[in-house]
């Protein structure tokens, strides 16, 4: 007995330590090789003649037969596949202006870049990706685009002109990020990213690259969207380092490193953190629903992130949007429900030129060449062209259990209720937001009679971002209009316009299907259950405790 | 006694501790080693359930075996009950334990707002045209007609290219000035088919597979054009776009995906895209377009043809074979 005792006590001392060891195990994140575990080998002519082989094969699409950066695919995209040719790259681990190591771009090979059209290629990535050997032969190819990279007095090595993070840096805390606000400030990095770090500075608009192409100053406070990657040690390389080719400098000299590592770590602090439901809670008020964007009644409603891509189901195709994040809330009453709607849109565009309208027919067609919009050229992406816009899309007709419309504006059998706000609306009337039906993407959406219009809106455009509120009615007695009840998940879905990005008509970004979910009042009956399990587990107790009580006396 | 003796009352409360924490945190933690998906597989509440059931009726049968082990259990419980471990912690035990029991019926019954679920079959075959089971991919088995007018062109170095790669392969050899066009082409294939070219005696199975070899790089461009912002530069499901959407695209690499249809479904799912499900595919959720309004016949069986290349799959063979 008491043998079987011991045993028992050390397999549940072994048990302990297995869980503690087990939870250990499972916490620590899956570790990708972006680090080689050997330097590049020597590149032999059949060394790079198998990096050529795999360049055709994985690379040149985008990067061109040339390693110029003009593949088939390259007008499509923004920003557009590098162009290997003059040794400029962006994200290294050397001085600004210098060439990357081998290393560096080993890394960018391996992981990708991520919010660009460069995906991982790490073999314990994906499955189809390339060993370590394959990632050094392509790169040795590569290499081979530049003559810069032949140059011993141009290699960052042996000039010494590598960059590397400094030891024994503070960890992430509060003090620091005040500290690198402050450096935010002094160095100026708003007059291009604006004070949020939206990218919405003054100097914003317009910059371009060494090669005259647009580029967009990056919002920071994306972080799928931070390219060289998001963690605090990559952002601090991008002040070290500079990003070349780019308006982006190095402040390595202006710097110290102890004030770029505060001011990495405070931009660190203004990315967003995703929400991940799918079902927005609308929020029940007294009273009346709030109709402004700052009523102080949206701080107490839950937000919803709502993630949105570039409307390629249909042409004309769109890979470039400018508004991936739409911040949603809800708030309803016994008459009426109001939606917030806010996202980060860095310049005001209130103006809409109809002639600008991009006809798609030459694209829209079997056979066409493309039936994407190419991200410079085909459209202005410029101010005062295309206004601002978001729509809210809900079925017409909608009973839980049925079909949905297609997420694009439905279908002829399957309409859709859109309620559209538009910038330029906004600014000549008091309210912005117009009603629509539409019936698949083929025919523009269908304002409602001027007697069904119902939605209010009312806008907010500060700092780089939109904040907009439309109100309706739960019910109407239109036939077209979404009924809101409460106690069913209705669907609910966005497209956004970001005019300077080009955006209009179908050059938009857009969202599958959400849902919206007015809650019911908790019956009262699950309350009395909830006492009636209380009182008998309460008496049973106190029943047990009488009868225990007796046996001793 | 020995020190390690514990009371038969912990070691019940212990186990059922332990086995709660194991299929609640431990099997999806491992789950994630084992599938390697970003997300841990929770177990189903139904199954927890039966579980904890399981493991409370063999502790019941291991508890009741005696009289001897009955005892044992029951005195800690006894002597709680007694408040011989002072009142205050009597009194706290019958009030806590209510109180939780109150709380957790309160939980399970109380309306939740939790996302419906709704299945979705990925591969429908409801509405799939059985004439497509067997077609097969021209570009697979070029003509001899192809081959032939192919082997004409290399020797006039005067070979058509789709529009779409055109223009790189004329800066290419712009800049590279090259012997034949061809040499822009990596590989074995090309390489003897340059050499028997030189030897002027091409041979058709030579050119066949060069052919091959210019037909998957139409497709790579094609598919980089069209497919890479959603199904990403590697086939994996991981393009810029990928975020954006609730179904995510489809990762091509993955088992179970495109080496489980035969090749004319592939076809006809890439033609009719979304739209063309069936009702138990969700067709309103899928972003995949209805490529036939914008791509040829040809182009489509381009893009396949890269698509199983690229993500070194084999599509499956037909059922009439």
């Amino acid at each position: 007995m008491r043998g079987s005792l011991r045993n028992k006590a050390t397999i549940m001392k072994f048990t302990f330590a297995a869980v503690i060891a087990l939870s250990a195990l499972f916490n620590s994140p899956v570790l990708a090789a972006d680090v080689a575990a050997k330097p590049m080998p020597e590149a032999t002519e059949e060394f790079v003649e198998k990096g050529r082989e795999i360049y055709i094969r994985r690379c040149s699409m985008c990067h061109g037969l040339l390693g110029d950066g003009n593949g088939p695919a390259a007008d499509y995209m923004d920003p557009r596949p590098r162009d290997f040719t003059l040794g400029t790259f962006k994200f290294r681990k050397t001085q600004s202006g210098e060439l990357p190591t081998d290393a560096d771009l080993f890394r960018t090979v391996s992981r990708g870049l991520q919010g660009t059209g460069m995906q991982a290629f790490d073999s314990e990535i994906i499955k189809n990706g390339l060993s370590e050997e394959k990632r050094w032969q392509v790169i040795a190819y590569i290499k081979t685009f530049a003559q810069e990279f032949g140059d011993e007095e141009l290699d960052p090595i042996k000039t010494n002109k590598l960059v590397s993070l400094p030891s024994n840096l503070p960890p992430y805390n509060d003090e620091l990020i005040a500290k690198g606000k402050e450096i935010f400030l002094k160095a100026k990095c708003w007059e291009c990213h604006g004070k949020q770090g939206r990218g919405n500075g003054q100097k914003a608009f317009d910059r371009k690259d060494d090669w005259g192409f647009p580029i967009r100053i990056r919002n920071v406070t994306l972080p799928w969207k931070i390219k060289g990657g998001s963690n605090v040690e990559d952002i601090y390389m991008r002040f070290s380092t500079g990003i070349n080719g780019t308006p982006m400098p190095s402040f390595a000299k202006a710097l110290s490193n102890e004030d770029r590592w505060a001011l990495a770590n405070f931009i660190k602090s203004l990315q967003h953190q995703l929400t991940s439901h799918q079902v927005l809670k609308a929020k029940k008020v007294e009273g009346e629903v709030p109709l402004k964007p700052d009523d102080t009644a949206w701080q107490t409603a839950e937000a919803m992130d709502m993630r949105l891509a570039g409307q390629v189901v249909a042409a004309p195709r769109w890979q470039n949007p400018s508004i991936e994040l739409v911040t949603v809330k809800a708030a309803f009453n016994n008459k009426e429900i109001a939606f917030l709607m806010e996202w980060d849109d860095p310049f005001k565009d209130a103006i809409h030129k109809m002639d600008k309208v991009f006809k798609a027919k030459d694209i829209n067609k079997v056979g066409a060449f493309n039936s994407y919009v190419a991200a410079n050229d085909m459209i202005p992406r410029a101010l005062e062209t295309y206004r601002d816009s978001v729509a809210l899309q809900f079925p017409a007709k909608f009973k839980p259990g049925t079909k949905k419309p297609h997420f694009l504006r439905g279908n002829s059998s399957n309409p859709v209720n859109l309620w559209v706000w538009k910038a330029d609306l906004a600014e000549k009337a008091k309210s912005g937001a117009e009603e629509a039906t539409a019936r698949g993407y083929q025919q523009p959406a269908r304002a409602q009679a001027k007697d069904q219009q119902q939605v209010t809106a009312t806008s907010e455009w500060k700092d780089g971002r939109w904040r907009v509120v439309m109100k309706r009615r739960l019910v109407t007695e239109d036939s077209n209009d979404i009924q809101f009840s409460t106690g069913k998940f209705i669907p609910m879905s966005l497209n956004a316009w970001d005019g300077s990005n080009g955006e209009h008509g179908l050059i938009m970004s857009l969202s599958t299907w959400h849902f919206v979910f007015l809650e019911a009042p908790t019956p009262m009956v699950i309350y009395v259950y909830a006492m009636l399990a209380f009182l008998i587990t309460g008496g049973l107790g106190i029943w047990l405790m009488k009868k225990a009580l007796a046996k001793t006396a | 006694m020995s020190k390690f003796k514990i009371n038969r009352f912990w070691s019940v409360v212990a186990t059922i501790l332990v086995i709660y924490g194991i299929v609640k945190w431990i099997i999806p933690a491992v789950s994630r080693n084992i599938t390697s998906l970003p997300f841990p597989l929770t177990v189903p509440g139904t199954l927890v359930f039966i579980y904890m059931t399981l493991t409370c009726v063999a502790l019941f049968a291991l508890v009741t075996f005696s009289d001897e082990f009955l005892e044992e259990f029951w005195g800690p419980i006894r002597k709680m009950l007694r408040g011989e471990y002072t009142k205050a912690f009597r009194l706290v035990v019958l009030v806590v334990v209510p109180l939780i029991v109150g709380w957790q019926i309160y939980d399970i019954t109380v309306p939740k707002v939790q996302l419906p679920s709704s299945l979705r079959i990925q591969h429908p075959s409801s509405n799939f045209p059985k004439k497509f089971e067997a077609i097969k991919n021209p570009f697979n088995e070029p003509s001899k007609e192809r081959v032939a007018t192919f082997i004409e062109q290399v020797k006039e170095d005067e070979i058509k290219f789709i529009p779409q790669v055109q223009k790189d392969i004329d800066t290419w050899k712009e800049e590279a000035d090259p012997d034949h066009t061809l040499q822009f082409l990596p590989g074995e294939p090309v390489k003897k088919l340059l050499a028997e070219l030189k030897a002027e005696k091409i041979t058709e199975a030579t050119a066949k597979q060069a052919l091959h070899q210019i037909d998957l790089f139409e497709g790579r461009a094609l598919y980089a054009m069209n497919c890479r912002p959603c199904h990403g530069d590697s086939v994996a499901g991981d393009g810029p776009m990928a975020d954006g959407f609730k179904l995510r695209p489809i990762n091509f690499t993955d088992n179970g995906t495109i080496e489980t249809i035969v090749e004319g479904y592939t076809f006809w799912r890439v033609m009719n895209g979304g739209p063309g499900l069936p009702t138990e595919a969700t067709p309103w959720d899928s972003a995949m377009p209805e490529w036939k309004k914008n791509l040829t016949d040809e182009e489509r069986w381009k893009i396949i043809l890269a698509e199983y290349d690229l993500a070194e799959k084999t599509p499956r063979i037909p059922e009439s074979e």
